[in-house]
């Protein structure tokens, strides 16, 4: 009788097994697939469709007319061209921003001890909490960056800063390498710490002055960490949306209306749901363009070094 | 003699240097403190003091019991800039806090397990399973924010905490997960091995054997679900409705959006809400550096 029972609780035990893995990764799976399989069907259908809110009955399908209006328009075009222009300057200012705090925690000075407790702080908020503050901070009437270039004399009249096409996307800019360079920096940092002493000492007796080192030593080594923040920094540029929510608005005019926001007029402001969703389409293809050029480059790197 | 006075000037240099990037990084948050402790007739000189001159509390206590500042009485249109939203920051916050901190519960309970069982077992369709659950994050928020919207309607979520929770879980566990398994793969394994062989189930082995030595990845991964939900603007924004629900920043948003609402009122509630995850940045810091540093460094 026992070694029935044993036999039973075995079979029991070994079918559990056997359904452990799936039961453990049930819950989350059904999570994510719920607000990813459904979302995604429903965006792709609505792109093909007449969407327009303010025509709550009519909902005709119209083929590849929405992808058609929306790229042919003027404001996509613009919008374009203003995410390439924020992207490669918010990428570079990031990267540039990153690699100097890192290289500065790395070295000998002792005051960048404190730059080590800080430095998280602008990463931890909200990003439209930070970008309000930005906002404050330039506001052409009371700001406080016009009051002290005032006081201090470098300025006659107060700036404004964001009623000014090219100064609005550089405050945004300025705004991106204070919310994101923090990543960056801790990203780099922990590249050059990989990097083991020996070598730099190696190059040190062979008469490297320290650009030399760097040039030679560092920048190859931390080619892959460079190349993991430039494309998730890209990507995060291209996706950039609560900084602008509330620091411009997209304006001046149109003049710092990316394409992630041009998305959300069309849908919030327009209410051209088919519109809105098209373009959210083609901004995720942009997007896994970039992963699979990515996974590519990385790939080549596994091949080649 | 050159060596040494080329160093001087490069240590010079250097902590000038440094000195600029904390005026950069904090200063933003300083003046927001600084703000909060003026009246608004202050703010609004040209140029404004950056030492407050009279130093108040009043807009903190007009935020949590409603007693008008007497700075906005010196002038007669001043008052008009007095919000009614700004009160509501406190329960936001609680709001926000709430949402947070059951997501990040959530994240422990369901993603450890799964992370645990994709770094260890094989199972059929791991890898797609696996992929799937990556790939999702791909997906940019602005094309499914109507569908998320009505699901959560469909599920008769709007304005309430079960709606966020749901959504911020969907966004931290693929996160989660994949922080974890590649953790957990990083743990040697042999002390589960000799576990499992003594009849333990990978479950106990996970919860007796893995987790005490996943102690700094639950802390980092804890830490970066609890942020994100903390964070999020976007789709608290369209499925909250009312203060039943809306989180800090919607609330904080809302009254920066407001042409009319006082800068002191601004900045109070601004401070407010960025106190949980500075205090949350700086007590972490060493786990949230090493949580982000593994992540990049992981293979």
């Amino acid at each position: 009788m026992t070694t029935l029972d044993h036999a039973v609780i075995r079979r029991k035990a070994k079918l559990w097994d056997r359904l452990y893995p799936y039961f453990s990764v049930l819950l989350p799976i059904l999570v994510i697939g719920l607000f990813t399989i459904y979302p995604v069907l429903y965006a792709v259908r609505i792109s093909f469709y007449q969407y327009i809110l303010t025509k709550p009955k009519v909902h005709p399908f119209v083929g590849l007319a929405n992808y058609i209006e929306v790229v042919t328009s003027y404001y996509f075009r613009n919008s374009l061209i203003n995410t390439a222009v924020y992207t490669v300057a918010a990428v570079i200012g990031i990267t540039l921003f990153g690699l100097g705090v890192a290289l500065l925690l790395n070295s000998k000075i002792r005051s960048a001890n404190a730059l080590r407790v800080i430095i998280l702080l602008p990463w931890a908020i909200p990003a439209v909490v930070g970008g309000l503050i930005w906002k404050w901070i330039l506001n052409s009437d009371f700001g406080i960056l016009n009051g002290i270039l005032y006081a201090a004399g470098f300025i006659k009249e107060y700036i404004p800063f964001l009623a000014n096409p090219n100064l609005a996307k550089l405050s945004l800019i300025m705004a991106a390498i204070w919310k994101e360079g923090p990543l960056a920096a801790i990203f780099f940092l922990a590249g050059l710490q990989l990097i083991p002493n020996e070598l730099y000492e190696a190059a040190k007796i062979d008469g490297g002055g320290g650009w030399k080192i760097f040039r030679h030593v560092t920048l190859p080594l931390l080619k892959p960490i460079i190349l993991i923040v430039v494309i998730y920094e890209t990507i995060t540029a291209i996706l950039v949306f609560d900084l602008i929510y509330v620091m411009t608005g997209g304006g001046p005019g149109d003049a710092t209306s990316m394409i992630s926001w041009f998305a959300y007029a069309e849908i919030f402001k327009n209410l051209n749901l088919g519109h809105g969703v098209a373009l959210a389409v083609i901004i995720a293809l942009i997007i896994l363009a970039l992963i699979l050029a990515y996974l590519r480059i990385i790939k080549y790197e596994e091949v080649v070094g | 003699m050159g060596i040494t006075l080329k160093r001087q000037i490069g240590s010079f240099f250097g902590n000038l240097l440094v000195f600029l990037l904390i005026i950069y990084i904090l200063g933003p948050f300083l003046w927001m403190a600084i703000a909060s402790f003026q009246g608004e007739n202050e703010l609004l000189k040209r140029p404004p003091s950056i030492i407050p001159q009279n130093p108040t509390t009043d807009n903190y206590r007009y935020v949590f019991t409603g007693e008008i500042p007497t700075a906005y009485e010196v002038k007669g249109q001043l008052r008009s800039r007095i919000s009614q939203e700004a009160r509501l920051i406190a329960p936001a916050l609680k709001n926000s806090f709430i949402v947070a901190i059951v997501v990040m519960v959530i994240n422990l309970l369901i993603g450890t397990p799964a992370a645990y069982t994709f770094a260890r077992i094989n199972f059929r369709g791991k890898a797609l399973w696996y992929n799937f659950i990556l790939g999702s994050r791909l997906i940019p928020v602005m094309a499914v924010a109507i569908p998320y919207y009505v699901i959560i309607k469909n599920l008769k979520l709007l304005d309430t905490y079960q709606g966020l929770i749901l959504i911020y879980c969907a966004l931290t566990l693929p996160f989660t997960i994949w922080f974890l398994s590649m953790y957990i793969s990083n743990i040697p394994r042999e002390m589960e091995d000799a576990a499992l062989v003594d009849g333990c189930t990978p479950f106990q082995a996970l919860v007796n054997i893995v987790v005490p030595l996943m102690a700094p990845g639950l802390v980092a991964a804890s830490a970066f679900a609890f942020m994100t939900s903390y964070n999020e603007f976007l789709f608290a924004r369209l499925i909250t409705q009312s203060i039943k629900s809306q989180t800090g920043p919607v609330i904080i948003a809302s009254i920066a959006g407001n042409p009319d609402a006082s800068y002191s009122l601004i900045s109070v509630c601004i401070t407010l809400g960025l106190i949980p995850p500075l205090i949350l940045a700086i007590t972490m810091r060493k786990w949230l550096t090493e949580g982000l540093s593994a992540s990049i460094t992981f293979r």
